[in-house]
């Protein structure tokens, strides 16, 4: 409770106080900064969405602010509507044209989606210059700005609405950033693969996290072309993008309040740099913050020495250049580039996020309680073990090229059995489990679900088909609790529509989810250490993890790459444990490990691979008898005929 | 007569096109052995181009300027790999997006400002006058271009293949944690392709240069089509860069001619956006399987 006041308290006082200004200073270059504040407010809070919880660099944001700008202008001078379908239509267009960028871009990562929409911005410019008979080229687009149901706007009641806006968006923003999809944005980000298989859906998570960014860009640029009244292609370059990011990064990702202050200091930066005391001051200022904690980091040996001394010496020519350079204006893109390169090395996590931090310990805010966890028996219901056939492979392949990865595999996996998959290096188990579960699209043959077949090449599709696994090489959601690792997974909670979690009416499916996650991670064992970041988990607890995730899922059929791998011995026999408590709930199970022990502690059956294909199947104990599995694993027994017998043992 | 235009067009253009290949291949070197690369290598094309422009308005003959331009190429080429991108590797993040492109904009503000804003010309001593090739006028100027690109490409190579930190280079390139523990500095492998990368791009600059003038503002319009290129071709290419480079660069000289010159920039940008989407490895790049 505390926190939440804390929290909403600041965020009304802050609000009121903005709202107030206009009635108690008369100052119109005052007033015309806080317009601005409040319309690069909107704008960094939807860039935000895409660099902060994507993770993705976005420099097609600004293209989406001139969109919506010419947007709102022509529907105003062309078509002689109004403020507000104006502001809708710029909305509109940011929202549709992003997701339409979204749909090339989505397949890409880093770099390529960087150039991706960097073209898309560069593009655009082309488009808004060239096309003269609608946009006026690059004589620009002046317009007036109509009045708002027969009000005329004056100064603050513009600057009232742009207010409002930023309001509304802010608390519509918060709740969506804290729900299900909010957490299926990090998830992404931190994961793709991972987001698939847990049946949450890359495609539709990241176009509407790029198009809703996208169109809170556009709503942004309504409002800057009422504000301005006058519009031209080139405000809308990549000097601009440099500074929006500048916003949201020093500002600090992933956080309104950091969207806020990072409007602020783009709002601020021109007069910064036209007044040499000011600057001055500024750089010092910085100059003194970065020398300090590059010390302090040194001395701790919390950073490494280049992100101690990197801002150092950026904010130091800062300083030494504010002295020489005859006009600082001339020089503001150095500048910017400079602070950019201090704050990305030095405070990656912005103002904001340096601030949270400072405000947590000194506020001792404690997490909002959870609630007691859900009970299992409702949530993982026992089911029959009937030992009917639940998956059925026949004659599946795959082949990279000329390797023959698998080939020719039959198989049935018994409901409600532990299926162990074995085999020697290379001997085709991970692929097996990469076609089943689609991240591979096999080369030949069939696999069915209960008779039903299954959805072929998507991770995505095959998880929605009731089948869950983990992986090998861990996939969590590094930045990302515990209990958020588990939601995003969490299968059948999550009805509310969107709408409903825009305006926070979701909140008691959000407890009911919660109380579900927490029970899942009580049955692993991790219930204590819910709120504890994944990336920051013992290795064992995080392979714990793994498995609570692929349970949120509910599934019919858990697939374990390899649960044990790495584990210390008192992890192994723990993980048997929750294995087996699992396998009680009636849970089918295909288990690939190299520990044997943990094989024949837990199989029912076991199927071992060589070379892609089945050489014995049977209970463990067989399986461990049998000569072609001996020979894979230890090699050819010397041949006593031959003299010597000194045929060297493969290693 | 119209065919006789499309071919002159599309020959001069394709020359150009060259040019953006040799950019795209210094993307190749850096996204070889560190999986990065320079999103300011524009401005490292300008500032290296200005700097020649330097060397030769001080009375270097054009011999001792074009190494001059290389070298200088390379220091920032370094400057570019110690400041943006060394650290991003070592957190094994993209941050060196970001702080190439942060750096770049630092190069693009101390050119304005020590070089001024405008447009340039870049003397050389190689002649202008058309040569008539099968049909075509060609300059010197832009022969010389497809010379010094082929040259510099072939001597990169050759260095690859030949010599023992060309091996090394192979090496990382191929895969990075079995060359470190084969006693191969990663690290400096990294610093050697930036180091290239940036000569690379200052040839392109001195190459460019005559033809088209030294300004600040040539940085974008290299820098767009360079991605083209390298995107379409694919970041491991080899020499399909040059293939793609020419055809762009024809590509782009038509739609200039046929659409106007605003829009010039245009069949490239729609070429990269297409080719992210069906190819994202590029037509000539390898499909890489995704391993959990």
């Amino acid at each position: 409770m505390k926190r939440i006041l804390l929290l909403r308290g600041a965020e009304l006082v802050v609000f009121a106080f903005l709202a107030t200004i206009p009635l108690l200073v008369v100052n119109p270059y005052a007033l015309g900064l806080l317009t601005l504040l409040a319309i690069y407010g909107i704008l960094l809070i939807g860039l935000d969405v895409t660099v902060g919880y994507l993770g993705q660099v976005n420099l097609a944001h600004v293209a989406f602010l001139g969109l919506g700008a010419y947007a709102a202008g022509l529907v105003v001078t062309k078509l002689g509507l109004g403020m507000v379908p104006a502001l809708l239509a710029a909305t509109l267009v940011g929202l549709v044209l992003g997701g339409l960028l979204a749909l090339p871009a989505l397949r890409l990562e880093g770099p390529q989606f960087a150039l991706a929409t960097l073209s898309f911005a560069a593009l655009s410019t082309t488009a808004l210059n060239e096309l003269e008979a609608l946009t006026g080229g690059a004589q620009g687009l002046s317009l007036s700005r109509p009045p708002i149901l027969g009000h005329a706007l004056t100064p603050p009641l513009f600057y009232w609405l742009c207010m409002v806006l930023l309001a509304v968006v802010w608390m519509l923003m918060r709740n969506l950033l804290a729900s299900q999809w909010g957490r299926a944005f990090e998830a992404l980000r931190d994961s793709p693969i991972a987001t698939d298989a847990m049946g949450v859906g890359t495609y539709k998570h990241k176009v509407a996290a790029f198009a809703l960014g996208s169109s809170l860009g556009g709503l942004a640029g309504g409002l800057y072309a009422f504000n301005f009244q006058y519009l031209q292609p080139q405000s809308f370059t990549y000097d601009l993008m440099i500074i929006l990011l500048l916003g949201v990064v020093l500002g600090g990702r992933k956080s309104l309040w950091g969207a806020f202050v990072g409007a602020t200091v783009i709002v601020l930066l021109p007069n910064l740099l036209s007044n040499r005391l000011l600057f001055q001051i500024f750089s010092g200022l910085g100059f003194a913050g970065a020398l300090a904690a590059g010390v302090q980091g040194l001395v701790k040996k919390t950073t490494r020495p280049f992100q101690a001394l990197a801002p150092v010496v950026a904010m130091g020519l800062l300083v030494v250049g504010g002295l020489f350079v005859e006009n600082t204006e001339d020089w503001r893109k150095a500048i910017f580039a400079l602070m950019l390169f201090s704050v990305v090395v030095g405070l990656p996590e912005g103002i904001m996020g340096f601030l949270a931090l400072f405000l947590a310990k000194l506020f001792r805010v404690p997490h909002a309680p959870l609630p007691e966890p859900a009970d299992l028996d409702t949530l993982l219901p026992v089911r029959p073990a009937d030992g009917s056939a639940l998956l059925v492979l026949d004659d599946l392949k795959r082949y990279f090229g000329g390797v023959k990865a698998v080939d020719g595999l039959t198989m049935t996996v018994r409901a409600g059995t532990i299926h162990g998959l074995i085999g020697p290096n290379g001997s085709g188990k991970s692929t097996v489990v990469n076609v089943i579960s689609g991240l591979y699209t096999p080369t030949a043959g069939t696999m069915q679900l209960r008779g039903v077949p299954l959805p072929i090449g998507s991770l995505y599709s095959v998880a929605q088909a009731g089948v869950a696994r983990t992986f090998q090489n861990l996939q969590l959601f590094g930045e990302l609790t515990a209990l958020e690792n588990v939601l995003v997974a969490l299968k059948g909670v999550y009805r509310n529509p969107l709408p409903m979690v825009l305006l926070g009416l979701a909140r008691r499916e959000e407890r009911a989810a919660q109380a579900q996650a927490l029970a899942l991670l009580e049955l692993i064992g991790l219930r204590e250490q819910a709120l504890v970041k994944a990336k920051d988990l013992t290795y064992g607890a995080q392979r714990f993890l793994e498995i609570a995730r692929a349970l949120a899922r509910k599934p019919d059929l858990l697939i374990l790459d390899e649960p044990a791998a790495g584990l210390a011995h008192p992890d192994v026999l723990q993980q048997i444990e929750f294995i087996q408590r699992i396998h009680q709930r009636g849970i089918t199970i295909i288990l690939i490990e190299h520990h044997m022990d943990v094989v024949s502690e837990l199989c029912d059956t076991v199927t071992v691979l060589d070379g892609g294909r089945i050489i014995a199947e049977g209970t463990p104990d067989e399986v461990k008898r049998h000569p072609k599995v001996v020979e894979a694993y230890l090699g050819q027994p010397p041949q006593p005929e031959l003299p010597g017998g000194a045929e060297p043992l493969p290693a | 007569m119209n065919a006789q235009i499309i071919g002159q067009m599309a020959v001069s253009g394709a020359l150009m096109g060259l040019v953006y290949a040799l950019i795209a291949y210094g993307f190749q070197l850096t996204f070889a052995t560190s999986k990065s690369i320079n999103f300011g290598q524009g401005e490292l094309v300008m500032i290296s181009a200005f700097f020649s422009l330097t060397l030769t308005n001080l009375g270097f003959p054009y011999w001792a300027m074009v190494p001059g331009g290389l070298l200088f190429g390379a220091l920032m080429g370094l400057v570019v790999e110690r400041a943006g991108v060394r650290l991003a590797l070592e957190q094994k993040s993209e941050g060196w997006i970001l702080l190439s492109i942060i750096i770049g904009l630092f190069f693009f503000s101390a050119a304005e400002n020590i070089w001024g804003r405008d447009d340039r010309p870049f003397p050389t001593p190689i002649s202008a006058d058309p040569i008539h090739i099968l049909g075509v006028d060609v300059t010197r100027l832009e022969l010389s271009v497809a010379v010094g690109v082929f040259a510099i490409m072939g001597l990169i190579e050759l260095f690859k293949r030949r010599t023992l930190l060309g091996k090394a280079f192979e090496a990382v390139s191929a895969d990075r944690d079995a060359a470190e523990l084969m006693g191969i500095s990663s690290t400096r492998t990294v610093m050697l392709s930036y180091g290239l990368s940036g000569s690379v791009a200052a040839l392109a600059g001195i190459l460019v240069s005559p033809i088209t003038t030294v300004g600040p503002t040539m940085a974008s319009a290299l820098i767009l089509k360079a991605f083209s290129v390298a995107v379409v071709a694919g970041l491991d290419s080899g020499f399909g860069v040059v293939l793609v480079g020419m055809f762009l660069g024809a590509l782009e000289s038509l739609a200039s001619f046929y659409l106007g010159s605003g829009w010039r920039e245009a069949p490239g940008l729609i070429l990269l956006i297409l080719a992210l989407a069906l190819r994202p490895n590029g037509v000539f790049g390898k499909a890489t399987i995704r391993k959990v």
